[in-house]
């Protein structure tokens, strides 16, 4: 809906900018951009469709007025309405512009409902889940706590000094665009268990 | 090339094995054809539920383990898990054992097994294409639905949102074994007590089981891991330890 607003629109203003630079040679570069000015320029020198934006502009150049003026033959009525059609075209593409943003902007009220914090049979601590819900639809789900297990200290000068492999740097996040994630198994049932709290305290 | 909005192929995630099983595929199919395929993938990986869960009394390995059930009785694919964990527990040096726990317990390879006989199945049935995320376990092959190398990020051990690094190619079998979601569930069969040193084991290779089996022995293995990795054929590796230092395989196919 909004690239077939936007050509029109587009359309509307570079046929009104077409209209104003007839008198100008320039007025073919505009016309590049234009697929709809194909139709009425082929009619004239009756080149290939596909090369028409550049070859009513180009073929025709030796004889300069005569195209403009075939080109003004048929967009006649056009010249007339010009005129007004600027202002009353502008405004009348920005008024539906407008009212769609508007409407579009209050639809999406995310709200966030947290599950309650369901303990991972209490050992390595609990699992809580939010859910990110905008309209009907939930968007998203963080885990907000995680279980983490005991930390035992080692030092990089353990490894041993005969590794080929690279490293020893501190470990960094990345976040790049990713199909999947390798990782160890998430304690699934905790997760599920605060995820379908959140769930059901949202619905 | 392709329009944004849309892409070709089917994702699907399932809660199976206590864990979550997510399949790309990423070939230009009709949607029967992919329903089909996706149906075929995730009904096998309820048998291997059904055959292998040690959660599940009823469950052939719960069977076999009881006594209830005879090797010469047993299913093709028990009798192929058993072999394979065998043979395992003398590649590993007895640090991939499925009795550490005291009863049988082939978890540690049949997941990634199961995922990998799900993608061979695919690339057979002419979806060469895809990707079978089993747990965390990764098996990719082919192009991701964008048409390039599929991404796959090994996830950071201290924040469940981000990834440490990011693999990339078009036929790997990623596995990932660590002790920041469960703990230190992962015991030295040596010494009976949970392993130290080590926060997260990534193995790469062609074949998920032993990327899989080879991630929990070297997690197992603790620091001295890393150097076992590093002498392991056919494989590479990345390897957090508790400290947040970060060892890989000069080759590791990483990518920015």
């Amino acid at each position: 809906m909004r690239r077939a607003f936007l050509a029109i629109t587009g359309l509307a203003a570079s046929t009104t900018a077409l209209v104003v630079l007839k008198g100008s040679p320039d007025a073919t570069q505009v016309a590049q951009n234009l697929p709809t000015a194909q139709p009425v320029n082929p009619s004239g020198p009756g080149t290939d469709p596909s090369l028409a934006p550049d070859a009513p502009g180009v073929d025709p150049a030796g004889a300069a007025p005569k195209p403009s003026g075939s080109a003004e033959v048929s967009t006649s009525p056009k010249p007339g309405r010009t005129t007004a059609r600027p202002s009353g075209t502008k405004t009348t593409a920005k008024a539906p512009s407008a009212p769609k943003t508007t409407t579009k902007a209050p639809q999406p009220t995310t709200r966030r409902v947290t599950g309650p914090p369901v303990d991972t049979s209490g050992r390595y601590g609990a699992v809580q889940v939010q859910i990110v819900i905008s309209g009907t639809r939930i968007v998203d789900a963080i885990a907000l706590s995680l279980p983490s297990g005991d930390e035992s200290d080692i030092h990089s000068a353990d490894v041993r000094s005969s590794y080929d492999g690279s490293g020893g740097e501190v470990v960094k996040k990345q976040n790049a665009n990713l199909n999947t994630v390798s990782g160890a198994t998430s304690t699934s049932n905790a997760y599920k268990q605060s995820l379908r709290a959140a769930i059901e305290q949202a619905f | 090339m392709r329009a944004a909005l849309t892409r070709p192929g089917l994702c699907r995630v399932e809660q199976i094995m206590g864990t979550t099983i997510t399949l790309d595929l990423a070939d230009d199919l009709p949607p029967e054809r992919l329903r089909g395929l996706a149906d075929d993938v995730f009904a096998w990986m309820r048998e291997v539920d059904a055959r292998f869960s040690t959660y599940r009394s009823d469950s052939e390995v719960c069977r076999f383990d009881r006594g209830e059930v005879l090797l010469s009785e047993a299913s093709a694919d028990l009798r192929f898990v058993l072999e394979a964990c065998a043979d395992l527990w003398g590649d590993t040096d007895g640090f991939f054992d499925a009795y550490a726990t005291g009863r049988l317990d082939p978890s540690g390879f049949v997941k990634g097994w199961a995922a990998q006989v799900a993608s061979d199945r695919l690339l057979a049935a002419g979806a060469g294409n895809h990707c079978v995320n089993a747990g965390g376990d990764v098996r990719v092959r082919g192009l991701s639905p964008s048409g390039e190398p599929w991404r796959i990020g090994i996830r950071h051990p201290w924040d469940a949102m981000a990834a440490c690094l990011v693999l990339t190619g078009t036929d790997l079998a990623v596995a990932t074994s660590g002790v920041y979601e469960r703990g230190r569930h992962v015991l030295d069969p040596r010494r009976g007590t949970p392993a130290g040193g080590l926060r997260s084991v990534t193995v790469v290779g062609t074949d998920l089981g032993l990327a899989d089996a080879y991630a929990t022995a070297a997690l197992a293995m603790g620091v001295t891991g890393i150097g076992w990795l590093d002498r392991l054929n056919g494989h590479t590796h990345a390897v957090v330890t508790d400290d947040a230092r970060q060892y890989h395989s000069a080759n590791l196919p990483a990518t920015d």
